[in-house]
């Protein structure tokens, strides 16, 4: 009878253990879907990445107002940051000084942050984004967004324009690859 | 099947569970290029 109730228990441990394993990386495509209404919110980080940022306040940000996103940037030697959400790769540039800012995110993990960039897939060409970096807004606009090897590291090669190249892992289940998405300075606010 | 079957075919699958768990948070993980 013991036993029995043992085997219960681990029986509905298996389940809620394979039950979240399954899940937990559908959830962000269904708060997307939900929030896809929200167009104030898509509205007001629109607006964001137009105007000049209020001084004294802000971190250093990424907004994308296609995918209703703004998250702070993390700046770290290692991958340390990532555990916190953005990270811009310390070997390359920042937006002040022109060149290729890279910064990357997990696109998803069972632990914490979920999915700071899984919806990166819904940035398309044309997009506007803004960095927002000590205290002045770089807009961007999108240029290309490409499916490379995890080897391809021209990815971040500098370059002759300034560019903000943003990178994640795809495709979700089997993230063997990066989705790059690139973009090329518009504006300096 | 007795209990005590049941009992460890059960404990094999939770750990072979958690095993796959962990993995697959470690496959998300590898975001860095290079």
């Amino acid at each position: 009878m013991k036993l029995s109730r043992v085997n219960t228990g681990l029986l509905v441990a298996i389940i809620a253990i394979n039950s979240y394993l399954i899940l937990s990386p559908l959830w962000p495509k269904v708060s997307f879907w939900l929030d896809r209404h929200d167009t104030k919110h898509i509205q007001q980080l629109s607006h964001a990445i137009h105007t000049t940022p209020p001084q004294g306040i802000m971190a250093n940000q990424l907004i994308i107002p296609s995918m209703g996103f703004q998250e702070s940037i993390y700046e770290s030697r290692d991958q340390s940051a990532l555990h916190k959400g953005l990270w811009r790769r310390p070997l390359t540039s920042t937006p002040d000084k022109g060149n290729n800012t890279v910064i990357i995110g997990h696109r998803f993990t069972y632990t914490n942050p979920r999915g700071v960039f899984y919806n990166l897939d819904k940035v398309h060409v044309g997009d506007e984004l803004g960095v927002v970096w000590n205290q002045k807004m770089y807009r961007y606009k999108v240029t290309t967004v490409q499916q490379v090897p995890a080897t391809a590291i021209k990815v971040e090669a500098p370059t002759d324009t300034p560019t903000l190249t943003l990178y994640t892992c795809t495709p979700l289940w089997l993230p063997k690859d990066r989705l790059v998405v690139t973009a090329l300075l518009e504006k300096t606010l | 099947m007795s209990e005590k079957t049941r009992f460890w075919i059960l404990l094999a699958l939770l750990i072979a569970s958690i095993a796959l768990l962990v993995a697959a948070n470690a496959l998300a993980s590898r975001v860095s290029i290079g």
